[in-house]
Parts: structure tokens; C-alpha cells; sequence
């Protein structure tokens, strides 16, 4: 056991020697490459971690000195200076918090997000079904309708799908994050490439046993396409987390609506020397849910974000 | 087997929202656009064509064009080839390889506005740290690159602040973010070229890897470079968040980042003027669409071939 074990690590590693050349160039090349893609990264946990000094100075190395320092707007504020001296990581983060109302923002991220999924399923689902399973006058035309639509970047739409939300005095509502996205042409088609595999006897069986077409959809079908639903899920919560346009559109000024992007923004805006830290905290903390989910479910990630690959 | 009317409770709302959430606005924006509407005003005047001429002879559009063009003609080869490049490298190396793709897919996974406020930072011409760390190699063999050897004796660039380097600045940061998501599509396609092709070019003659690249996997690859383009195509065009994050007003030194999305944004949010920002609208669409159907026309005629 030991003697093959060894003879097959000797094996796997003697060509990679010989061929070291190729093969070092290879991933210095990739190494290089990921040294810049992570540059970004490593300056915002980096800096979210250092006193304003260490900032401005570039020093401390990575996590910074964590030595106290004193806290300017503390000392304003009349209180002795003792009491002012704060650590830079314990300082950024909790200014972070206290600035801003960030957890409110990261609130209704999550409020928008999972909203915007609930009803693009709750329309999707259905129809992707219809087009799928039955047979009904005009099916071609409302599939070919799908198609088209495919076309249409809602981005680019914004302009009036703004002007028609302020016309129904919708603009600064949870609604006007929400309504544009409701539709998901692509998730109806997707769902419904879907259900082309599922086979007709399942649904047969299900109508010899009486259940209406309605609980057909949620409870047959709907458990058959939970692997594309999470894949779809994943792209759109992704894409609806990270979206700082459409947000930016439609919430001018009221503070209690605002999406992570659109505070990380405002925070930017008024920033001066000293709140670097605290926003490079900001930053990190917006951004870190879906990198760690990331991380921790990669697969199935690159999956659902790729689906569209599958255009 | 229909039964009643089910079906139009199941394809009645996505009907209803495709309209009015869809197609509506298109509509609506092609009709505003030959007016001088603006929110607020009880009527609009008709204006004929005056907002697309003002697109195609104004020095600001000129401007508009010029940006965002050499956004998207600089993003899309250099995030496609990356992508390319990246996925051959990892999918021939022995080890590391999902490290490394774990690695290049973050940027996707990140919001772009976060990301680009800490780009700006690192690109700071005083504190930040893409210039502290140019000048370090100031004295050394860089400096027979003139280039460099100018930025030891007066400066390097602002970055982002110079008008002859802003554009491509933020087109890197564009590519930074998009080339990791183009490598993982191509990760995919690479997946699905039949080992047998490469013995096969082998046999017949396809020595170097160069060849038998140019003769499997580049044509093997056609899909997948045809969707990848257009998707590039179709983000890069949409440029937003980086240009508002850094240029708030105005579209940066000299209007040379005023993208289109941005330019709508400021004509018709900014400046309520909603009859040129429609314009914009439309011919934004109409590129865009002009490119998805190339894209369909391609992928469908080699389907037909093959």
C-alpha cells in the first residue's frame, strides 16, 4: 500500500518537475492576475482595520497597529479626553453603524430582494407552466411575446418607467424598488425550458387524481423545478443586492427607503479624511453577505449566475 | 386536454406586467422623445425631430458617443480575451485551479458601487496605493521604460481625475469586474469539447498547442464567444454605477466618461428634461436590440450548418 502510494506521489510530481518551465510560467501568470483582482479587496478590509493616520501614512501592514487614537468629534463634544481614545477597528466598525442607519439599509435590502424573488416567482411560475403544459389558443403569440421581450435591458427602460411611476405618485415607496422587477421574462423562460422535461404523465396522473390545475403548478410541479428555482434565486437576489441605478432613480432623499448601495453612496458623499475607516466598514459589511455565501456555496453560485449562459 | 379557462389565470399577470412593465415604456419613451415634456408641466409641445438632431450634431452627444463607444469597443475584447485566456490557463493547469477561479469570480459577486468607492480610493494620486506602490519601483530597471521614469521625476497619473487616462481607467475597472464571469462561461464551454477532436488533430497532423487550439477549441468554442460577446456587449453599454460613483456631476474631465446611462440619468432625472433623455432612450434600445438579434441570427445560422 505504502510502496504504491509513494511510487504514484513520485509519479504525479517527478513530470511536473520536468515540465516545471510551462508549468511555473502558467501560475505566475494566474498568480498575477489574482494579486489585482484581490488588490480592491485587500484595500477595503485593510483600511475598514486602520486608524485615519495609518491611513493617509500607508502603514501598519495589513490589519494596522490597532493602537488607540483620539477621537476628534468625541472631543468636540466636551467629554474628557480619556474617554475619547478608540481602537481603529472597534471605532470604524461601530461608526459604521452609528452614522448611518446601515441596518436599516441592509433591512430593506433584504426586504427588496426577497420581495422581488416572491413575486417573480408567483408570476413566472404559472405562466412558465401554461407555456409549457397546456394547449390553449395563442400560446405561440404570448411565447413569442416572452422572446421578444428577452430584449429588452429594463435598465434601459428606466427613464419611463420612472416617468409613469411618478405619475402614480409611487416614486420614494417600497413599491417603486419593487414593481419594475416583478416581471422576469427570463425566469418564465427558463421555467418553462424547465417543465418541457418534466413528462406529461406525471401531470396526467396528478389530474386522474383530481387536483385542480392550480395545485398541479405548487404542488407538482413547483418541487420538480427546485434546483432551477434555487439557480434562478441565486441570479435574482445577486443582481437586485449589487443594483445601485434603479434604486438611485426612484428614492431621492428619504433615508428610511434606501437600498445597502444607495447608503454606501450617500456616506461617500459627505465623507471627509477621517471617515475613510468607517467607510471601507461600511463597504465591507454591504458587500460581505454574498461573498461569504459565495464561498461557502460556490457551485451552485456560478451555476445560477452562468443560467443565463444557457440562453 | 383544456380545461375551462385555467390558463389565462396562469398567463394573465405575466401578460398584464409584460405590457405594461415592458412594452409600455418603450412606447412611451418613443413618443416623449419628439417632445420637450418635463415633469411637473401639464402638457408638452411636439417637437418633431429637434432632440435627435440635437444627439447627432450637439458637441455634448458627440461627446456621449465618443465615451461610451470607447468604453465598450475597450471592455468588451479585453474582458472576452481575459476571460479566454483565463479559463485555458486554469483548465490546463494541474492544481490550483478552483482557487483560482474562486478568486477571479469575486469582483461578480461584489457590488460594483462599494467596489469602485475602494478603487477610487487605491487610485487616490496622494494616499492611495497603486501610486505608493509605482513609486517604490522608482530607481529600478522600470525606469528604462520611459513611460515610468517620466512618472518617478513629475508624478504618475491621476487616474482618474486626468482627462487623457479617466476613460481607461474606469474601462479597467469595468474589465477588473467583468472578465470573471466571461471565464466562468468559457470554463463551461470548454467542458463540453469532446476529448476525441484533439486526438483526431493530433493524428492529422496538429503538433503545438497553438494549433491544436486554432483547429478544436477556438472553433469548438464558437457559441460561447458569440453569447459572451453580446452579453458583454450589452453590460459594458449599460456602464453606470462606476461613472456616477466617480464623476457625480458631469461625466468626468472634459464630459470623456459621459456614458450614455449617465447622460440619461443627468438630462432627464437630474435636469427634468425628459424629451431628450427619452431620445437617448430610444437609440440606447435600438443598439441594443440591433446587437441581441445579430447575436440570434449567428447562433441560429450555425445551427442550421452543423
Amino acid at each position: 500500500m505504502t510502496d504504491l502510494s509513494l511510487s504514484s506521489a513520485g509519479a504525479s510530481s517527478l513530470p511536473a518537475y520536468r515540465f516545471s518551465v510551462g508549468e511555473t510560467i502558467k501560475h505566475v501568470v494566474l498568480i498575477l492576475g489574482a494579486l489585482i483582482v484581490l488588490l480592491p479587496f485587500y484595500v477595503m478590509l485593510s483600511y475598514s482595520f486602520k486608524s485615519p493616520a495609518e491611513i493617509m501614512q500607508n502603514t501598519g501592514g495589513f490589519f494596522g497597529l490597532q493602537e488607540a487614537f483620539r477621537d476628534d468629534y468625541c472631543v468636540k463634544l466636551g467629554k474628557d479626553v480619556a474617554d475619547c481614545m478608540v481602537t481603529p477597528v472597534i471605532y470604524n466598525y461601530t461608526t459604521a453603524f452609528q452614522k448611518a442607519p446601515l441596518l436599516r439599509y441592509l433591512l430593506n435590502g433584504a426586504i427588496v430582494t426577497a420581495s422581488i424573488f416572491f413575486i417573480q416567482v408567483l408570476v413566472a411560475l404559472p405562466c412558465a407552466y401554461a407555456l409549457a403544459k397546456l394547449r390553449f389558443w395563442g400560446r405561440e403569440a404570448v411565447f413569442g411575446l416572452v422572446l421578444f421581450c428577452l430584449l429588452i435591458p429594463v435598465h434601459a427602460i428606466a427613464l419611463p418607467l420612472y416617468i409613469m411611476l411618478a405619475k402614480l405618485g409611487l416614486t420614494n415607496t417600497y413599491a417603486a424598488l419593487v414593481i419594475p422587477w416583478t416581471i422576469s421574462v427570463f425566469g418564465i423562460f427558463l421555467m418553462r425550458q424547465f417543465f418541457m422535461t418534466v413528462p406529461d404523465d406525471l401531470i396526467d396522473a396528478a389530474r386522474m387524481d383530481g387536483m385542480s390545475e392550480f395545485s398541479i403548478i405548487w404542488n407538482v410541479m413547483l418541487p420538480t423545478a427546485v434546483p432551477a428555482l434555487l439557480a434562478f434565486a441565486i441570479f435574482s437576489v445577486v443582481a437586485h443586492w449589487n443594483d445601485y441605478f434603479w434604486p438611485r432613480i426612484v428614492i431621492t432623499g428619504d433615508r428610511d427607503l434606501f437600498t445597502p448601495p444607495l447608503g454606501l453612496r450617500e456616506f461617500k458623499g459627505d465623507a471627509d479624511g477621517d471617515n475613510f475607516g468607517p467607510m471601507m466598514a461600511t463597504a465591507t459589511i454591504i458587500v460581505a453577505p454574498l461573498i461569504v455565501a459565495f464561498l461557502i456555496a460556490q457551485k451552485r453560485f456560478i451555476e445560477g449566475i452562468t443560467l443565463s449562459g444557457m440562453k | 386536454m383544456t380545461r375551462g379557462s385555467a390558463h389565462w389565470w396562469f398567463v394573465g399577470p405575466a401578460l398584464f406586467l409584460m405590457i405594461v412593465i415592458l412594452l409600455m415604456p418603450i412606447g412611451i419613451a418613443g413618443v416623449l422623445s419628439f417632445t420637450n415634456y418635463s415633469l411637473g408641466n401639464a402638457g408638452a409641445d411636439w417637437v418633431g425631430l429637434d432632440n435627435y438632431e440635437k444627439i447627432f450634431t450637439r458637441s455634448t452627444y458627440e461627446k456621449m458617443f465618443g465615451a461610451t463607444f470607447r468604453y465598450v469597443f475597450v471592455v468588451v475584447p479585453l474582458s472576452v480575451g481575459l476571460g479566454l485566456g483565463a479559463a485555458l490557463l486554469i483548465n490546463s493547469t494541474k492544481r490550483f485551479g478552483d482557487l483560482y477561479k474562486t478568486i477571479y469570480f469575486l469582483p461578480v459577486m461584489a457590488a460594483l458601487i462599494a467596489m469602485a468607492i475602494v478603487w477610487e480610493f487605491a487610485l487616490h494620486p496622494t494616499v492611495g496605493i497603486v501610486n505608493s506602490t509605482l513609486e517604490r519601483g522608482c530607481g529600478s530597471v522600470l525606469e528604462t521604460w520611459s513611460w515610468y521614469a517620466h512618472g518617478c521625476e513629475r508624478g504618475f497619473p491621476l487616474w482618474l481625475t486626468d482627462r487623457d487616462y479617466a476613460i481607461w481607467t474606469v474601462a479597467f475597472i469595468g474589465i477588473w469586474q467583468g472578465f470573471g464571469f466571461n471565464m466562468v462561461l468559457y470554463l463551461a464551454g470548454l467542458t463540453s469539447v469532446p476529448r476525441e477532436l484533439y486526438h483526431a488533430a493530433e493524428m492529422d497532423g496538429a503538433r503545438t498547442a497553438w494549433d491544436r487550439f486554432r483547429l478544436v477549441t477556438w472553433p469548438m468554442l464558437g457559441p460561447t464567444t458569440v453569447f459572451v460577446v453580446t452579453i458583454s456587449v450589452i453590460r459594458s453599454f449599460q456602464v453606470f454605477d462606476t461613472v456616477e460613483a466617480f464623476y457625480p456631476q458631469g461625466g468626468g474631465p472634459s464630459k470623456s466618461v459621459y456614458v450614455m446611462m449617465f447622460a440619461i440619468y443627468e438630462k432627464a432625472i437630474q435636469q427634468n428634461l425628459m424629451g431628450i433623455g427619452a431620445a437617448i432612450t430610444v437609440v440606447f434600445l435600438a443598439f441594443v436590440m440591433f446587437l441581441t438579434l445579430i447575436q440570434r441570427w449567428l447562433i441560429e445560422r450555425r445551427v442550421h450548418y452543423t
